[in-house]
């Protein structure tokens, strides 16, 4: 079993981690060093239907039992729970109003498959197996927290103006629910558990080997946009920012604790952890521009971009994987 | 020589995010089409937006419509209310068309 330490070095100089803090480096210095937006769409695509696929095939060589439907039900009680807490701590702990608070909250809910991705490559690398349900389990929590998140901000507005904001509206359902990513992940999971072993063999040359390199060239992207969001911070406060590196933790026991308790394997808690951890810079953001436009996406995109997505990417993913190994150990 | 006519022609400046509402309301009041520069970036009272990265909350689209004067007045005042809390600007200009019954 690694220390903590030797994990954190191994992860820290893992190329992926490395290619993400020169992006990082590059943004902060305004280099002119871009990936042109149609190739970063399309490398993460492709990191999805990879993970979506695997987990597909994973799913169909140990087969669908109950324990698949309760972690399935875990994903969207962690996904509805998370931002209840997530708003009680940030009215708490730092000045955010209302709309602020309950936007904020519905990113810590929902996930960043980018982070989970970066776990699967950690885990990956140990030669770690986790179960394929885990990327179903992904899918399902991006949409939860955004309905908590709208909740909240409609139960505390209409207390303080008597206005009732709209929840969740059809356009922001299908958006959310067919959002490219979730259909993409369901999608490759259920050709990976049709297709099976005969499947994997013919995706293969494809999705496996080169997934840790395009992995790396994706974080480079990742942390070009880190880099020049960096630059954002002052305008978030560091109560809030601090938020953004304490509620990671918090999340990550949470999802250690459930995922043990419903008898998921190492990598698998690993994974469940990082989900809890991780927060949203893509779907929830979209979400709640168009449900909730008094919050500022100036506060919660770079709290969820610039502060949780790096600290889960480079101290998180060995923190938690060590947490579960103590787990194990038990 | 080509007969002109004249119209007004409004140009509304909007975040992506709230498009949609905007067309939708284009049409209601009954515009016969509109035009749409899908990302568009500068500097305003929201900072600078130009991020078409990730996800559409830093983008920015124009839409433009020409019509009669009667609608575009009705465009006017019911972007009013839609651009509460977004990021918009909206001009309105006199303009000559050809090809009258187009609009």
């Amino acid at each position: 079993m690694d220390t903590l330490l030797q994990l954190a070095i191994g992860n820290l100089l893992s190329p992926m981690v490395l290619f993400f803090a020169l992006g990082v480096a590059a943004g902060w210095l305004k280099s002119d060093l871009a990936i042109p937006e149609a190739i970063s769409k399309g490398l993460s695509l492709y990191l999805m239907l990879a993970i979506g696929f695997k987990g597909g095939v994973e799913l169909a060589s140990n087969g669908v039992s109950g324990a698949v439907a309760v972690a399935l039900v875990l994903a969207l009680a962690l996904s509805f729970s998370l931002p209840l807490l997530a708003y009680a701590l940030l009215r708490a702990a730092t000045r955010l109003d209302i709309p602020n608070a309950a936007a904020v909250a519905a990113h810590y809910g929902s996930v960043s498959v980018v982070t989970f991705v970066a776990a699967t490559g950690f885990l990956g690398y140990r030669s770690i197996p986790y179960e394929g349900y885990v990327v179903a389990m992904l899918a399902l929590m991006e949409t939860p927290a955004i309905v908590t998140g709208l909740l909240l901000a409609r139960r505390g507005m209409s207390e303080t103006t008597g206005n009732r904001a709209p929840l969740l509206s059809r356009e922001v359902a299908r958006e959310v629910i067919l959002s490219g990513s979730v259909v993409l992940l369901i999608g490759s999971l259920l050709i990976g558990w049709m297709t099976g072993q005969d499947g994997m063999t013919v995706m293969a040359p494809a999705i496996v080997d080169p997934f840790k390199a395009v992995l790396a060239v994706f974080l480079l992207d990742m942390g070009l946009l880190v880099g020049r969001r960096l630059h954002d911070f002052r305008a978030v406060g560091w109560p809030v920012v601090a938020f953004g590196l304490y509620m990671p933790v918090i999340g990550a026991v949470i999802g250690l604790l459930a995922a043990h308790a419903i008898g998921l394997s190492l990598g698998g808690m690993t994974l469940v952890a990082v989900l809890a951890a991780s927060a949203s810079y893509i779907v929830v953001p979209a979400a709640m521009r168009i449900s909730l436009p008094q919050a500022n996406p100036a506060i919660y995109i770079p709290l969820s971009l610039a502060v949780t997505f790096p600290f889960n990417l480079i101290v998180g993913i060995p923190l938690y994987y060590a947490g579960a190994q103590w787990l194990v150990a038990l | 020589m080509t007969q002109l006519y004249r119209k007004k022609r409004i140009e509304i400046i909007v975040e992506a995010a709230r498009a949609r509402a905007i067309i939708e309301m284009i049409e209601a009041v009954g515009a016969k089409g509109y035009t749409i520069v899908p990302n568009v970036s500068g500097k305003g009272n929201r900072g600078i937006r130009d991020e078409a990265h990730l996800s559409d909350v830093f983008r920015n689209v124009m839409i433009i419509v020409v019509a009669a004067e009667e609608i575009v007045r009705r465009i006017v005042e019911q972007s009013q209310p839609l651009l509460e809390n977004y990021a918009g600007i909206v001009v309105v200009s006199d303009v000559e068309v050809i090809r009258d019954e187009h609009f």
